[in-house]
């Protein structure tokens, strides 16, 4: 059996990759400080400020991860064929059909030779509600940062109410990212064990294998 | 108004509700707990008040004048009720002999008994003659004084470390007391001027407990200069964010921010400033605009000046405060993605510009 190397991800989306996946975790473990500091309050002096220095690498990790929504919101107009929504949205019959068919195969009830060149439609719907939560934690998280700023008040009293509920529903939004990112991560390596085309490199090289 | 809370700020008298309720503040300013507020009452109403001398020397009397403000409990009360001040020559009715024997006789009789106040610094150059009163140095007064008194209270920066007095070049050599006396207990309330619950808790924690209260390395009480302005105030928020008056009047000085680059003293003077306030109002310098000048720590004339230049090696969190730091990073990280995002739309139309087919050949993947 032969294989061809083609390109998939453009370098833009793999930059956006890595820079969602780097600031999430970053997010998260500085996140989980601000809410329950583990650190003993008593190093809380004039020169060493860890809940300071956790708030900032919080803010800037926020920054960047603005910058990947961006990034995507760009590539899912603009991008190649792979990474546009209209390839992988449950919007088309096709794309809708095949969700329960990848389900299926996920049960280990079908066996699926279909080779998906970009996102099986499954994966790509729940890229598609990782990014609309993404940009729930973006609003959320700049009405937080910025609460004074009457541009950010609105957007957070429309969306989710005062700074309180904001602050909750921003909280029970990380836990969907880390839920998202365990399922995230056992879902490629079963599918670079069973499948042919090397998804795990894909997002280093932006490439994948197709049997010619 | 209420008749109580008349009493309790303006009044010449002060009723039992308010009295206790000022034994009440006084045991929460220092850190004690309300079951220590009946011994507490008990320790201030005892027939047999301390005798008390209040000795004053290069100063400006604004210690006293700003303890004349106290009101838990006020000046009154105090005098006439708790201790029995028996020298103190800005409020006290005798005059010139008499006065000074007022004065020998609380020496004479209550001997190794009665507490000593200091206000101002004591002049030791050319014999200290600088400083005299009835004909006599304040050195003298006070090497007469000292070794009877049970204990001795330094009101004031310049009482406690010679304040503006012993400023550079100390033209009259002033000192403070603990420079001049050993073998007294010397306790230390500085200020310019200290607040008066400092001074009266301290008097209370005597009278209640016959001991002086907890002091720090500076011989100052820890419950009133245990810790810093800096880490109590309440604009710490600001200068942790990076939110900072540049100039008084300007934008920034108007919301309220961070007074640290204008001067501020905050991070290396010990106080309760910022928890006590003064005067009943609710009020302190940082609450009106105006930085900390460091008051309370010792030659803070030569050490805190200029008062209006930020204060060296004052660690800003992330180097000018998270979030004015976060704002110029974030806004670096924003613009290097638009450009990554310029990049990759010029080169796509780049592309299909060059080369119709490439735009078929690029839905299929392109084939490396």
């Amino acid at each position: 059996m032969s294989y061809e190397r083609i390109k998939i991800w453009s370098i833009l989306l793999r930059l956006y990759h890595w820079s969602f996946a780097g600031s999430i975790v970053v997010l998260v473990v500085t996140g989980l400080y601000i809410n329950t500091p583990w650190t003993n309050s008593l190093i809380e002096n004039h020169n060493g400020f860890p809940m300071a220095t956790m708030r900032y690498i919080h803010f800037l990790a926020g920054f960047i991860f603005t910058a990947a929504v961006i990034m995507r919101l760009f590539l899912l107009f603009f991008g190649n064929k792979f990474e546009r929504a209209s390839d992988f949205a449950p919007v088309t019959a096709r794309n809708i059909k095949s969700i329960p068919a990848q389900i299926m195969t996920y049960l280990y009830l079908r066996k699926s030779d279909e080779q998906h060149l970009g996102h099986n439609v499954l994966a790509g719907t729940s890229y598609l509600l990782t990014f609309f939560f993404a940009l729930g934690q973006l609003i959320s998280g700049f009405y937080l940062l910025y609460p004074e700023s009457a541009n950010w008040q609105w957007w957070g009293l429309t969306f989710f109410g005062p700074q309180q509920q904001a602050r909750n529903i921003h909280h029970l939004l990380m836990w969907y990212f880390i839920f998202f990112a365990v399922i995230h991560i056992y879902l490629v390596i079963w599918n670079d064990i069973k499948g042919k085309d090397g998804l795990i490199s894909s997002i280093f090289t932006g490439e994948k294998f197709k049997k010619i | 108004m209420s008749d109580d809370t008349q009493s309790d700020h303006f009044g010449p008298e002060i009723n039992r509700r308010s009295f206790i309720k000022g034994c009440s503040i006084m045991a929460a300013a220092m850190g004690l707990s309300e079951s220590i507020v009946p011994q507490m009452v008990e320790a201030a109403t005892a027939p047999g008040r301390p005798p008390v001398l209040w000795l004053h020397f290069q100063e400006c009397t604004g210690c006293t004048e700003s303890l004349l403000r106290g009101s838990h409990p006020d000046i009154g009360r105090l005098i006439l009720d708790i201790i029995s001040l028996d020298y103190h020559e800005t409020i006290m009715a005798a005059a010139g002999h008499q006065a000074e024997a007022n004065l020998h006789a609380t020496l004479d009789k209550y001997a190794g008994k009665f507490i000593c106040v200091v206000e101002g610094a004591i002049p030791t150059k050319d014999n200290g003659i600088y400083c005299q009163i009835a004909g006599r140095t304040a050195m003298d007064i006070l090497a007469e004084v000292a070794p009877k008194a049970a204990a001795i209270i330094s009101i004031g920066t310049c009482a406690s470390f010679g304040g503006l007095q012993a400023a550079a070049p100390n033209p009259t050599g002033a000192v403070g007391v603990q420079d001049l006396v050993s073998g007294t207990p010397i306790i230390n309330i500085p200020g310019c001027p200290p607040n008066p619950i400092s001074f009266l808790g301290t008097v209370l924690h005597y009278l209640t407990f016959n001991k002086l209260p907890a002091l720090d390395h500076l011989n100052r009480p820890k419950f009133a200069y245990g810790r810093k302005i800096h880490d109590q105030c309440e604009r710490r928020p600001h200068f942790d964010e990076g939110r900072f008056v540049d100039q008084f009047g300007d934008e920034a000085h108007k919301q309220g921010y961070c007074l640290y680059k204008v001067g501020c003293k905050g991070p290396g003077t010990y106080s309760n400033c910022p928890v006590v306030r003064f005067n009943d109002v609710g009020s302190w310098p940082v609450g009106v605009g105006h930085g900390c000048i460091g008051c309370t720590e010792p030659n803070f004339w030569d050490t805190m000046t200029p008062f209006y230049e930020r204060m060296p090696q004052v660690k800003i969190p992330m180097g000018d405060g998270i979030i004015s730091e976060v704002d110029s990073t974030g806004k670096k990280v924003l613009g290097v993605t638009a450009a990554a995002i310029g990049a990759h739309a010029a080169v796509g139309i780049g592309k299909s510009m060059m080369c119709k087919d490439c735009k078929k050949d690029d839905n299929q993947g392109e084939k490396s």
